[in-house]
């Protein structure tokens, strides 16, 4: 090589050497770390705990947002949380994503043609005041309807109606649990639903109420009944005309024909009557009102076996300390109102009331009006009368039956306000549209229960250009009145707070998240008079023509407000572990006749309505009886009871024809029957597994400090999945999507696995079992899969290659494969939590313990000098669980909860006989004590 | 006819085949052609989008492709077969066909070891499955029958390759001798200045044999560690200690009727009726009976240890395999492996070649699906039913493109040979004459 020839090389490579170093600038983006933090309270890579309340429904539940470089990346319960003590449920951990859904409404819009055109604030608050003004001109009556507030919200509302003339009507709520409140407004004259304390009860009768899914407050009675059973006396009857999670999960499940509840109930009430001893008789002239009928005649009408009446009298009369409910399905038919005033007398009967029924701090619903109100407001907006329309989050258009013509009606307002999140049914008709904040963006409070306030404050800037409610209502208050409160709503709120609470009472507000005043309940007789009147007609009166669509309440989606939550669609049903439906649950005989296949589309039709929906086949669905969740339907044609304003829940005399069609349906499960597997063994297998005892060939794991593990409680176990979405939010685990779950490929770490069985369903939570002789471990070619110093099987996803072996070799099957890569559409990227890698196409995944929190905790412990405590930390399922099912710990820790449950006599695992030697411990069987 | 002019005629007769191409050859090379280039394209199309454009049904998570895999590692195997097991048993038939075996042998491992790659969640990494120092000190898990893999395919790959150069020198000197131009100078590198000396001769036979004796028991342990993939799992169905064994009949049952396939037309294009004849054709269908035989008592084994160990898994796995929804290709794999070969007991249909070449197609449809069934139907039905397979595996457009691509790139490798390289041991042939 010559001189020349050399430099003219060195200059090839120097420039190529700078030619590649060029590129797009922000094609990496840079992780830089704050020097100064941009806020107060902005601890880079530490997380921040602030209290809120939970709104993806009614019932109030009190939630920790953890926080991460200012904004929330997860939901958690507070414990101690009057409502929920520590729990959440499966929609409570979704609703992070409502606020960082890419379809939010990001700016107030005004319709113009079909078209909704985006504006500024200022300019819709003119809007809205001119239509006022106008609208008061022409004498137009203006109308202020909104889903259940409460609190400080609802006050504000009156001001600003009272202030602006407007008409404010009792709220919308879908369970508005109308039947149940007028009954209790004729006899005790409360109009409320009381509070029920499960925990204090011995014998629980629920009847139809899905106290586990949706009724009123779920949390707090799935927390109540886990309470109630660690006592060992508890024993809990569910009568239902179609088949619940509840009743899945009750010792015993008992159907009734749909509107036979009445008869039922009644016969209750006198056997209690009658037979208990009792300090509170009724008087004789209620007595003779009030006909006996025999058992044998009730059984016809109810549809129950008169062994099964008679047994649940039995207990009735037996129980030291019954309580009855009734409510959800059972409460919405023409006889709800004769079923919910039994059910009332007889917790009076029992002296229920107020130990157990207590309507001191009866849970907050007197504000909500009935279906009759809505039906009133659509037939006036309907006549022309109404002027401005106000719509705050909620959505009659989708809830309300065709029949009420509430869509047409509505355009017929001369304005109609529409206030939420997202352009729903609702929304999506009304002629200027105001964004609202998330309650994770807006100050605000909540009393669910009375007695308890519940805070709601901002941990971010609003990610849109949304208010919140308060300042909406305040904002448009003072543009319409040229008066009203100045300052924000914040101001008014900590004025309200001051007012009623003090400044003390506000600071703990502030600090804790909740306050709880205790007011004393106190014992009412009934109106006898009244009573006798509803109850005086008990006899067999015409019967619900068969067969019957169940409207049932989703687990998922309450009344389908939390529909477009994907989360939601993601996470299988429990029951059914269909993910993305809807569909129709059908019996197996009616299948059998039918020749119908999961999957099949059927056609249901009543009189002028009809719906095209996939089958699955429901075992234990009592004949005649199809369910549907009422999120699949819009608009269903449900008649109202006259008396109670109640809609009723069923569609009676639906026919139904098979469309020779099959629909994609993902079905997660393969196989509803354990095959004889004993993966919930009976105790007779329990013993046999434990004689298993394998040799190997490598040396034992040695554990130093830890060894994490963890006891899951079958028996407390219900199903509820609040674990599997705390799990995805926690972990980054991304959703699927339905074409990937029509294969099979879904991602979720954690799953429900139902297992129907003798006339029973139990529910097994199948995790990663962090196995001590994990089969994944070995057969990885990369050490990917490899076993740490405490226990866990960990998976290594930057050296994952992706032969996908680990997965074949699992026994459980709880690997997770990245088939592609997914996505987070803006601004859902935002609560990936920092803490975990969202992991890259091509690479398996699984539970990982948490490892993060671990890591977190130990850190902690470190500063401290000291080792992890027991209980001071847990994983985001056992965290998240309202029933206590799930137990985190240390299992070299011999005190620890977790291993005192895995040495306890229930504690078994899965598959003992291939010799994985799993962490997880189930444990199987009955609380210690409790009787079956 | 004199020796040297017999010897003149082979020379003759096998060198034709590499003369100028006609169109037949250049139409079938285009098409094979096509198809492995196709089959590249998927192959990047699915690297682009992720292994779900692959039709797998989790848990099926291993599907197609590693059938492909241990279907070309089984062709593989009557190459090293036929060269270095009949050599060393002094078999004479095995003249005939250990040049196209062995070429097979080496195209076939070649197709074969792209589908672990292929089957790779992240293919670019590829080389972690090498041991190799870091800085990092990562190292392979040797524990993993996948290692293992790497290395008994590498080996198998590097002596197979060896031993058919080696085996072709003295040809390629015959070449040099009969060609021109650059041709000349090409075969004058590759053989290796071979003047065909005694001392040469000495040495060379002193070679040929070592790796004769080195690659026998070669045969044995590749497919024995191919099936110990599946045999070391703790899958119902995969879990079994007759797999070595049983992959190995099977790996010979399928090379040896890919030989078939492979040689019946060859024999007829390029005329060599002298050199190949019936009876060679006949030893080699009692190959092909012989680990029918073997095959099939391993099926039979298969489910009698099912039913006798009462194991309630493997139970449900076997009636699942027999009678669930891949029940279609199980039978016509009992069909074509264990039904159609028993008519070659008869003499007159193994000496029927086109009846052969029919039994020999069956056979590589058959030794295919049997790996199919086996994969997919047992990591259908494994432990915990809740993961039980509710649907049908069905292979996408990928997996069947990137499945024909290796056929195509297989055959396409065979035909450039038979132009290129002598197709028959010329000087092995001589001997015998």
């Amino acid at each position: 090589m010559n001189r020349r020839s050399f430099l003219r090389f060195l200059g090839w490579i120097s420039g190529s050497t700078v030619m590649t170093a060029c590129g797009k600038r922000d094609s990496r983006p840079k992780l830089t770390s704050y020097l100064l933090p941009p806020e107060e309270g902005i601890v880079p890579g530490e997380a921040r705990y602030l209290p809120t309340t939970c709104t993806e429904c009614p019932a109030g539940c009190g939630g920790l947002a953890k926080l991460r470089e200012g904004r929330p990346v997860k939901l958690e319960g507070i414990p101690g949380h009057p409502v929920s003590d520590g729990g959440l449920c499966v929609r409570g951990q979704s609703s992070l994503y409502r606020l960082y859904h890419p379809e939010r409404l990001r700016s107030p819009m005004v319709r113009n043609g079909g078209k909704h055109q985006r504006m500024t604030w200022e300019k819709a608050f003119s809007l809205a005041a001119e239509a006022l003004k106008e609208s008061r001109e022409r004498g137009h009556r203006n109308f202020f309807l909104s889903g259940r507030t409460t609190g400080t919200l609802s006050a504000l509302i009156d001001t600003f109606c009272g202030r602006l003339g407007i008409l404010r009507l009792p709220e919308f709520e879908v369970y508005a649990h109308s039947a149940v409140k007028e009954a209790n407004g004729l006899l005790f004259g409360k109009r409320d639903v009381p509070h029920y304390r499960i925990e204090e009860a011995d014998f629980l009768l629920t009847v139809g109420a899905d106290i586990l899914e949706t009724h009123v407050t779920p949390v707090a009675y799935t927390r109540k009944i886990s309470r109630a059973k660690s006592r060992g006396d508890f024993l809990w009857f569910h009568v239902e005309p179609h088949f619940s999670l509840t009743g899945a999960n009750a010792d015993r499940r008992f159907a009734v024909a749909p509107g036979g509840e009445r008869y039922l109930l009644a016969f209750l009430l006198r056997e209690v009557v009658e037979k208990r001893a009792s300090k509170s008789r009724p008087p004789r002239e209620f007595m003779d009102v009030f006909p006996p009928s025999p058992a044998e005649e009730v059984s016809r009408s109810a549809g129950i076996p008169v062994e099964a009446l008679r047994e649940i009298g039995d207990r009735l009369v037996a129980a030291k300390r019954p309580l009855v409910i009734v409510g959800g399905v059972s409460a919405a038919h023409q006889g709800g109102l004769e079923a919910a005033v039994s059910a009332a007398l007889m917790q009076w009967a029992t002296g229920a009331i107020p130990e157990r029924v207590d309507f001191a701090r009866s849970e907050n619903y007197r504000s909500v009006g009935t279906f009759r109100d809505v039906e009133e407001l659509s037939a006036r907006m309907g006549r022309g009368e109404a002027g401005v329309v106000f719509l705050l989050r909620t959505n009659p258009v989708f809830s309300l039956p065709q029949r009420f013509a509430f869509r047409e009606n509505l355009k017929k307002a001369k304005l109609s306000v529409g206030m939420g999140d997202f352009l729903d049914e609702t929304l999506r008709e009304a002629d200027l549209v105001l964004p609202l904040s998330h309650s994770l963006e807006s100050w605000g409070d909540a009393e669910p229960r009375r007695g308890v306030v519940s805070l709601l404050q901002p941990m971010l800037p609003p990610l849109h250009d949304t208010l919140s409610d308060g300042d909406a209502l305040l904002g448009l208050l003072r543009k319409a009145s040229g008066e009203g409160p100045a300052g924000s709503y914040k101001n008014h709120l900590f004025e309200a707070w001051g007012k009623r609470l003090g400044d003390s009472g506000r600071s703990k507000l502030l600090e804790q998240g909740y306050v709880e005043a205790t007011p004393p309940g106190k014992a009412i007789p009934p109106n006898w008079k009244k009573a006798a009147s509803v109850l005086k007609d008990t006899g067999p009166a015409g019967e619900v023509a068969k067969p019957v669509l169940v409207l049932a309440s989703s687990l998922r989606t309450f009344d389908g407000r939390s529909r477009s939550l994907p989360l939601l669609s993601e996470i299988p049903d429990p029951l059914t572990t269909i993910t993305y439906g809807p569909w129709i649950s059908v019996t197996p005989d009616m299948a059998k006749r039918s020749g119908l296949e999961d999957g099949d589309e059927v056609t249901i039709a009543s009189s002028d309505w009809k719906v095209v929906l996939p089958v699955k086949v429901q075992p234990y669905l009592p004949e005649g009886v199809f369910v549907v969740h009422r999120d699949a339907l819009e608009s269903p044609p449900v008649r109202m009871q006259a008396r109670t304003g109640e809609p009723v829940e069923y569609i009676e005399g639906v026919s139904f024809a098979k469309t020779g069609r099959q629909a994609a349906l993902p079905i997660l499960s393969g196989s509803f029957s354990q095959q004889g597997r004993g993966i919930i063994p009976d105790p007779a297998h329990l013993d046999e597994s434990r004689r298993h005892k394998r040799w190997t060939l490598y040396p034992e794991h040695e554990h130093k400090d830890y060894r994490w593990g963890m006891a899951i409680d079958l028996d407390l176990c219900n199903g509820c999945s609040a674990c599997v979405a705390a799990c995805h939010v926690e972990n980054n685990v991304p959703a699927a999507g339905k074409a990937d779950h029509l294969k099979g490929r879904e991602m979720s770490w954690l799953r429900i696995e139902p297992f129907y069985e003798k006339g029973e369903v139990e529910f097994l939570p199948m995790l990663c079992q962090h196995c001590d002789n994990a089969p994944c471990e070995t057969v990885c070619p990369v050490f990917a899969a490899y076993h740490n110093p405490e226990g866990l099987n960990v998976q290594v996803y930057a050296r994952c290659v992706g032969t996908r072996y680990c997965s074949n070799n699992c026994p459980y099957k709880v690997r997770r494969f990245n088939w592609r890569q997914h996505g987070w559409p803006e601004p859902q990227r935002l609560m990936l939590n920092p803490d975990v890698n969202a992991r890259e196409v091509g690479v398996m995944e699984k539970c990982t313990f948490c490892i993060q929190r671990i890591r977190a905790a130990k850190d902690k412990a470190k500063d401290e000098s000291r080792k992890v405590r027991d209980g001071e930390f847990t994983t985001a399922c056992a965290q998240s669980c309202p029933t206590g099912a799930l137990v985190f710990g240390n299992l070299l820790d011999a005190e620890s909860r977790v291993s005192r449950l895995a040495r306890s006599g229930r504690a078994y695992r899965v598959f003992e006989s291939i010799g994985t030697e799993p962490s997880i411990h189930y444990l199987r069987g009955k609380h210690p004590g409790r009787k079956t | 006819m004199t020796d040297p002019e017999k010897y003149a005629r082979a020379d003759e007769d096998i060198l034709k085949a590499m003369e100028k191409p006609g169109r037949a050859y250049l139409l079938g090379l285009g098409v094979t052609a096509s198809l492995a280039v196709g089959g590249g394209l998927l192959w990047a199309y699915q690297i682009r989008n992720g292994l779900g454009v692959a039709g797998y049904t989790h848990p099926v998570n291993w599907a197609v492709y590693i059938t492909n895999f241990v279907f070309w590692v089984g062709i593989a195997h009557s190459g090293t077969l036929i060269s270095a097991v009949l050599y060393l048993f002094h078999a004479r038939y095995r003249t005939s066909f250990n040049r196209p075996a062995e070429a097979m042998t080496v195209f076939a491992l070649m197709v074969a070891g792209l589908f672990p790659l292929i089957h790779l969640g992240r293919s670019w990494v590829f080389y972690y499955l090498i041991p190799y120092p870091t800085e990092r000190q990562l190292w392979v898990n040797f524990r993993s029958p996948l290692i293992w893999d790497v290395f008994a395919v590498g080996t198998y790959f590097t002596v197979s390759a060896v031993f058919f150069y080696v085996g072709m020198i003295p040809d390629l000197a015959i070449a040099r001798r009969r060609r021109e131009g650059i041709r000349k100078t090409i075969y004058a590198v590759l053989s290796l200045g071979w003047r065909g000396t005694g001392r040469q001769w000495r040495h060379y036979n002193m070679l040929y044999l070592f790796l004769a004796s080195f690659a026998t028991p070669l045969v044995a342990s590749v497919h024995s560690v191919v099936s110990w993939d599946f045999a070391m799992s703790l899958l119902p169905g995969w879990h079994t200690t007759i797999f070595a064994p049983y992959f190995v009949a099977g790996a010979i049952f399928s090379g040896t009727a890919m030989v078939i396939t492979l040689v019946v037309p060859m024999r007829k294009t390029f005329n060599l009726y002298r050199y190949i004849t019936d009876d060679h054709f006949e030893s080699i269908a009692k190959i092909l009976l012989l680990t029918s035989l073997i095959v099939s008592y391993a099926y039979v084994i298969e489910f009698g240890l099912a039913w006798y160990s009462g194991n309630i898994f493997e139970t449900e796995l076997f009636r699942y395999r027999a009678l669930g929804h891949y029940k279609v290709f199980f039978w016509i794999m009992v069909a074509c492996n264990s039904i159609i070969p028993l008519t070659l007991f008869a003499m007159r249909l193994r000496r029927n070649i086109p009846y052969l070449l029919i039994v020999s197609l069956l056979v590589n449809v058959g030794m295919w699906l049997e790996r199919f069934v086996i994969i997919v139907s047992s990591l259908s039905r494994d432990y915990d039913p809740y993961a039980w397979n509710a649907l049908i595996y069905r292979p996408t457009y990928v997996e069947v493109g990137i499945t024909l691509g290796a056929f195509g790139m297989f055959f396409m490798l065979y035909l450039l040979f038979v132009k290129t390289l002598p197709l028959l041991s010329i000087s092995e042939i001589k001997e015998h004459l």
